[in-house]
């Protein structure tokens, strides 16, 4: 059974990125009884909504969701309302609502737009779990954000339901956009005046550039008469094309922290939270902009490699003969 | 679910498979369909197309180099017959193993008589562009014949190392069309980095440009100077391609999220629940008085 599991894992480590919606829908239609397992553990772009008593926008996702409804963060209410929706104990659910704030605090210095949402739920040994959510795009959600903040009025989330899909299409040529969404799920066990925490990061960021150019004879023209050369002048070239790096990183670590008061708890996970995401963030520089980059130069090079080869061979000769 | 649906859903995540990763996918699938029976029938069109488009390479049979698999390799035969692919360079013609990845059952193969020399200065050429900027590159050069002054140039570039967890691979077709005067090409870049994580690097790059009045069919130098003018375009689409990791690095991945915040210091956390209680009792105290 366990095996199974490991396969869809597998599976969804390899398959692209942009599309683990589609795949694991796909996989969940052909073994629907693992779709808890599945929603459980691939994670999937965060859902942008609108929490329709307070305006405020939140962020949807499985730790949210109890059937088809959400809970927002701000109002604690269901949407689609519920009656009988799972929330928090009252004791708990003060922490979250503090949580909410600070981790709004972090967003705004850090992220300087976006959205954010906590979420908390006791476990049955008597500590509790959360999850800490960012979402940041570069295009319309934004936008919407901005304007609403600005018009000091709610705008409805209907109006950029396609955003999660559309911050990935360029708003115009050349311009490159993308999305960062952050999952920070923890577990947390009291033990005297101390609590142990386990936290698991996950990164989802994606980044699209759409590049297309023409290029005439004018260039062509003026550099033909410089050189004196006729024949490149009538080329006349037509580009199209787009790149996209997108995909995710997964980080775990575990840490004690002193607990003074329930507030300590959000302290210590935030401080835990800002060092991963600031190492993530690093990994995520280097293997997107770095790696990546190197194994294209890995398969190509600009450089003539036949010239370095045959100058390679003749500073062999002419050391061997210098030896001699 | 039936069993066509289901192996349609195996097929759709086969074609999605990374480079080199072909094995490890159909693999997973395996495990998941647990039916191996419908699976090996099944999914062979997916595995043939998913060969073709990548410029799947073989060793030509009996030869001491690789060869392309792809729509351009294909001979086409009446339907009956079995399908079979072509290595222009050796002049055979061969059975491929979409499953085992194997060439066999090599025959000589007969290319257009009129076509071959320009086909052969264009392999030769594109041979020398390949050793020039490729690591481990295999090109194929096929001509259209029957009096059609087409020839379509493929070259692939694979590295696979999953013992560091990556794998990449480059791609580029040229169909240059000698009636039309047009060279049509396209670029594509697939990289895989999947060490905790699953990074996916995808380009396309279509191209298009004429061939200048100066390169006919009959020119004896109209083969290097084509390969000229592809080496000189991929040199510069890499290029661009470093200009756009740059762009991407320095504008969109800093506007998603900053290193450290403007104080250019981490947050005091002790501080921001002083603020938030500060602010929540002040406020409440406003809205006392207010009212």
């Amino acid at each position: 059974m366990a095996e199974l599991v490991d396969c869809m894992l597998d599976l969804m480590r390899r398959l692209p990125p942009t599309r683990t919606e589609e795949n694991v829908n796909a996989l969940i239609a052909i073994c629907p009884d693992y779709a808890d397992d599945l929603l459980g553990s691939v994670d999937q772009p965060l859902q942008l909504k609108t929490d329709r008593a307070t305006g405020r926008d939140y962020l949807a996702c499985d730790y949210n969701r109890d059937g088809e409804s959400y809970r927002s963060p701000w109002s604690n209410e269901y949407d689609p309302p519920l009656e009988d929706g799972t929330v928090p104990t009252p004791r708990l659910r003060k922490l979250e609502i503090t949580a909410n704030e600070a981790f709004d605090t972090y967003r705004e210095m850090y992220y300087e737009g976006g959205v954010s949402s906590v979420y908390l739920w006791d476990l049955e040994d008597g500590g509790f779990a959360g999850v800490v959510l960012f979402k940041k795009g570069t295009s319309l959600i934004e936008l919407r954000a901005h304007i609403s903040t600005q018009l000091q009025i709610p705008i409805p989330a209907r109006f950029c339901y396609w955003c999660p899909r559309a911050a990935m299409t360029p708003s115009s040529d050349q311009e490159p956009s993308g999305s960062w969404d952050s999952i920070h799920v923890f577990e947390s066990g009291e033990r005297g005046r101390q609590a142990h925490y386990k936290l698991t990061s996950t990164i989802m960021l994606q980044l699209t550039t759409h590049q297309a150019s023409e290029e005439g004879n004018e260039n062509e023209k003026k550099a033909a008469a410089a050189t004196g050369h006729t024949k490149t002048k009538d080329i006349q070239f037509k580009r199209n094309g787009e790149v996209t790096i997108g995909g995710s990183m997964t980080r775990q670590h575990e840490q004690d922290w002193p607990i003074h008061d329930p507030s300590s708890h959000i302290t210590n996970t935030g401080k835990m939270i800002e060092e991963m995401e600031i190492k993530m963030r690093n990994s995520l520089q280097e293997v997107y902009f770095g790696k990546t980059r190197d194994i294209v130069y890995d398969l190509r090079s600009v450089d003539d490699l036949e010239r370095a080869r045959r100058q390679r061979e003749l500073q062999k000769e002419l050391v061997g003969f210098i030896k001699r | 679910m039936d069993t066509s649906e289901r192996i349609q859903i195996a097929s759709s995540f086969l074609l999605q498979a990374p480079p080199g990763e072909i094995n490890d996918v159909l693999n997973d699938v395996r495990n998941i369909i647990s039916d191996d029976e419908a699976l090996q029938v099944g999914v062979k069109p997916a595995l043939r197309e998913y060969n073709l488009d990548q410029f799947i390479t073989v060793e030509a049979p009996g030869m001491n180099h690789q060869c392309i698999v792809s729509e351009a390799a294909r001979i086409s035969g009446n339907d009956e017959e079995e399908e079979r692919f072509v290595d222009p360079r050796s002049k055979t013609s061969f059975v491929f193993d979409h499953l085992g990845l194997e060439a066999s059952d090599p025959r000589p193969y007969e290319l257009d008589v009129e076509a071959e020399p320009l086909r052969s200065a264009l392999e030769a050429a594109t041979l020398a562009y390949l050793k020039a900027h490729f690591y481990d590159g295999v090109a194929s050069v096929f001509s259209k014949g029957d009096g059609v002054h087409e020839y379509t140039i493929q070259v692939v570039a694979n590295k696979y190392n999953p013992a560091n967890y990556w794998s990449g691979r480059w791609r580029s077709e040229y169909v240059i069309n000698f009636e039309k005067g047009k060279v049509t090409g396209k670029v594509l870049v697939n990289v895989h980095y999947y060490e905790q994580g699953n990074v996916q690097l995808t380009t396309t790059h279509d191209i298009s440009f004429n061939l200048p009045p100066g390169i006919t069919a009959g020119d004896n130098s109209a083969a290097p100077k084509i390969l000229a003018l592809i080496e000189d375009e991929e040199g510069k689409y890499q290029v661009s391609l470093n200009e756009t990791y740059q762009e991407m690095s320095e504008k969109t991945f800093k506007s998603l999220r900053r290193a450290l915040p403007m104080t250019r210091s981490k947050l005091d956390w002790d501080k921001i629940l002083g603020y938030k209680l500060g602010a929540e009792l002040s406020g409440s105290k406003e809205g006392y008085a207010a009212s």
